[in-house]
């Protein structure tokens, strides 16, 4: 009888322990770099091509647990060796694995914007490799510069799952800064060595030079130097009249707002809502639509093209090129996330991703903001008008009366 | 010392309320990913464990804190899984009992050498293992302190539907526990957006799981079970909806609100705040409250008659 009782027990038991023993089939493997498969098959390299830039970035920039840096990227690697690797801390509370600890989940151990959560967010975290950053106080086609990228680790995204980091101490938010440039040259160099097989001649046989002229002067350095000079692109702000009229500088902004010179109107509605043009996508997500749209139509193209009158080359040649789009098919399934179009700014919530700052609106409107659809005013509207497009978003959030009023769009008759 | 007196079930209550606390520790421990905050194991920084210097620890970095504190409540649990295994072998007759301090004197050892190992390793499988393993052993513990209390020989064994429920909620919170452990742990190296996509999903599914049989039983205990078993299920109904809400909460403290949910002018407009108090405290809040909820769904089990113990065949 007693036997019976204890078997119960035993079941649960053993059922319980079967449970945890399932979830852990194995050693978890050392973390890796992914390679941009998206480029790598858009580009048609080949397997030994493939290993090939894996093994130029391997020398060039290490691994997420041993990065390298060389002198050229300008970067430091006390700082990086603080963010890299797994999450560890010693007797006196020094952490390293930063990035791990706080940012792979979203935006990948590679940067690539596939961590584990990616899917769910909205917006997507941002993929660093294109080398593309949306919100500073430099020219659009310019890189962030350091206080830049510090500053939207100290504040957060507002409106975002990018949270804020001012708890962090200062040294771990730099270590994490430096870390993030890292990973964009990594992916930046990525690219140009993928690219950069298009251009070979026939005597490469279709393999890079592994000179360091080649690899550091030509393919690193040009990504590097964009970064060092972006503290020298940084947009001069004229400041704002300290006597400014407000009301009348409100006024003169919504007249910009939707005149034809600034055009806000025409995204972000006549309510300001944001609630005009919705359509379109970031470039990080239009790249993905443009290759769906082209793998559909060479889809349907190649299955409709008559095999009988080909010749064993034309043949052969249409027989690769199924099998092609068959794997590019197969590579956007597993890394590449299901575009998303970008929604324009709703102007009323007074919640401003890049900053709200008076200033960080200047840099927005100025610059326009990169990746993004929306384009610099910088050319087309005077600097002194930008301060009145400003003022008169600042004061959007608001009703007439001074109340807070998100949401309860003025109605378009009051508006012109 | 009172002679005749069964220091079984103060033991084993005591086992339960130091678990509780060791399992707080692991789940803050998890929050702050603080498990390599000491590199070695059994010693810490070279030291024994037990004669790390006080002040070292107590007053030392939060993660220190955590780990080593976590260390050291993971030794006074396993002593008293030994002493309360001591006085069960020497003076506990019922089968059931002396089967389960078997149990917990293996879990125990098996969990301090899955923590061993994870920081041995620093392999983020073994912690997940690790954190499966932990809220077994605080089962069997709610388990043994259920049996050896005072109204154990007295409950009555209602079996049927509420047993059948009952179980099924055991089971359901404790799957429910080692899925979130795969989301906790998460390995941004190895998991995809469609594995982690497949983890949510199961882990939501688990949580209605839970609360459907969390809500059904109510009823049911209250007509079928004992006065203990009623008693039993409303505080684990009570104890799910705070669950679900604090899952929301872990939802919405580490990612923020997904876009579309709340109407725009609900929308915060403030950015998350990495390691923050308050995302802490909501996200570990729910790891302990699901803990509880399998210790509460032990208790309600036993009280509708799992391990049933009929004095007159106890002795058998």
């Amino acid at each position: 009888m007693t036997t019976m009782k204890i078997i119960p027990a035993c079941r649960l038991l053993i059922a319980g322990l079967c449970v945890a023993a399932a979830v852990g089939c194995g050693k978890t493997p050392p973390a890796y770099f992914r390679p941009n498969m998206v480029e790598a098959t858009k580009q048609r390299l080949t397997a030994d091509q493939e290993k090939q830039v894996a093994t130029i970035l391997l020398a060039m920039f290490g691994t997420p647990d041993d990065p390298v840096c060389l002198p050229e990227t300008g970067l430091d690697e006390a700082k990086l060796r603080l963010a890299a690797g797994p999450v560890r801390s010693d007797i006196v509370g020094r952490k390293n694995g930063l990035y791990r600890e706080h940012c792979a989940h979203c935006h990948g151990v590679t940067g690539d914007a596939l961590g584990p959560t990616a899917a769910f967010l909205n917006p997507y975290p941002r993929d660093y490799r294109p080398g593309v950053f949306k919100f500073k106080s430099t020219e659009r086609a310019d890189k962030p510069t350091h206080a830049d990228l510090v500053r939207l680790l100290h504040n957060g995204v507002p409106g975002t799952s990018m949270p804020s980091f001012a708890l962090l101490p200062a040294v771990q938010v730099e270590a994490l800064v430096e870390y993030v440039k890292y990973l964009s040259m990594r992916g930046e160099t990525e690219l140009a060595l993928m690219r950069a097989f298009f251009e070979l001649d026939d005597d490469a046989q279709g393999k890079l030079p592994e000179t360091r002229e080649f690899l550091v002067d030509e393919t690193l350095s040009p990504v590097a130097e964009k970064w060092r000079a972006a503290a020298d692109a940084q947009i001069q702000v004229p400041p704002m009249p300290a006597d400014i009229d407000m009301v009348a500088s409100i006024a003169k902004g919504r007249e910009l707002f939707y005149g034809d010179k600034a055009n806000c109107v025409k995204c972000h509605g006549v309510t300001g809502l944001g609630d005009g043009q919705a359509n379109d996508y970031d470039d990080w997500n239009k790249a993905i639509v443009e290759i769906g749209k082209e793998l559909a139509s060479g889809t349907t193209k190649a299955r409709e093209a008559s095999t009988a009158g080909m010749s064993p080359e034309e043949l052969s040649e249409h027989r690769a090129q199924l099998a092609w789009l068959d794997k590019f098919g197969k590579v956007l399934d597993g890394d590449a996330l299901e575009p998303r179009t970008i929604p324009p700014r709703n102007l009323r919530h007074g919640i401003y991703r890049g900053g709200r700052r008076p200033i960080d609106l200047y840099y927005r409107i100025h610059a326009g903001i990169n990746g993004a659809p929306m384009p610099a005013a910088k050319g087309t509207v005077p600097p002194e008008d930008i301060w009145h497009i400003v003022n008169y978003i600042r004061s959007l959030p608001y009703g007439l009366d001074g109340e807070l009023g998100a949401d309860k769009p003025m109605l378009a008759r009051d508006r012109f | 010392m009172v002679a005749g007196f069964n220091w079984t079930f103060p033991l084993a209550c005591l086992l339960v309320g130091v678990t509780a606390v060791l399992l707080c520790f692991g789940a803050l421990v998890t929050t702050y990913d603080a498990a390599m905050a000491v590199p070695d194991w059994p010693a810490t920084y070279g030291h024994n464990m037990f004669l790390f210097p006080f002040a070292d620890w107590f007053y030392g970095p939060w993660d220190l804190f955590l780990e080593h504190g976590h260390r050291l409540l993971g030794a006074t649990v396993g002593l008293i899984t030994l002493a309360l295994a001591t006085l069960v072998w020497l003076r506990e007759p019922n089968a059931t009992v002396r089967g389960l301090v078997a149990a917990a004197v293996l879990l125990v050892v098996v969990q301090g050498a899955l923590g061993g190992a994870r920081v041995l390793l620093d392999d983020k499988t073994v912690a997940k293992v690790h954190a499966c393993t932990g809220p077994l052993f605080f089962a069997v513990a709610v388990a043994i302190a259920a049996l050896t209390g005072r109204g154990a020989t007295a409950a009555s064994a209602s079996g049927g539907p509420a047993l059948r429920v009952a179980v099924a909620l055991l089971v359901a919170a404790y799957v429910q526990l080692v899925a979130g452990a795969q989301l906790r742990h998460l390995d941004a190296a190895v998991v995809t957006p469609v594995m982690f996509r497949w983890l949510v999903a199961i882990h939501l599914a688990g949580a209605a799981a839970v609360a459907g049989l969390s809500w059904a039983a109510v009823p049911l205990c209250r007509s079928q079970g004992s006065g203990a078993a009623g008693r039993w299920a409303v505080v684990i109904a009570a104890l799910v909806a705070c669950q679900l809400a604090l899952g929301v909460g872990a939802w919405f403290v580490s990612w923020g609100v997904p876009s579309g949910l709340l109407p725009a002018a609900w929308m915060p407009n403030e950015p998350l705040a990495a390691r923050s108090g308050r995302g802490a405290a909501v996200v570990t809040g729910h790891v302990v409250l699901g803990m509880l909820i399998l210790g509460g769904s032990v208790a309600l089990a036993m009280a509708t008659g799992l391990f049933a113990r009929h004095p007159a065949r106890a002795t058998a």
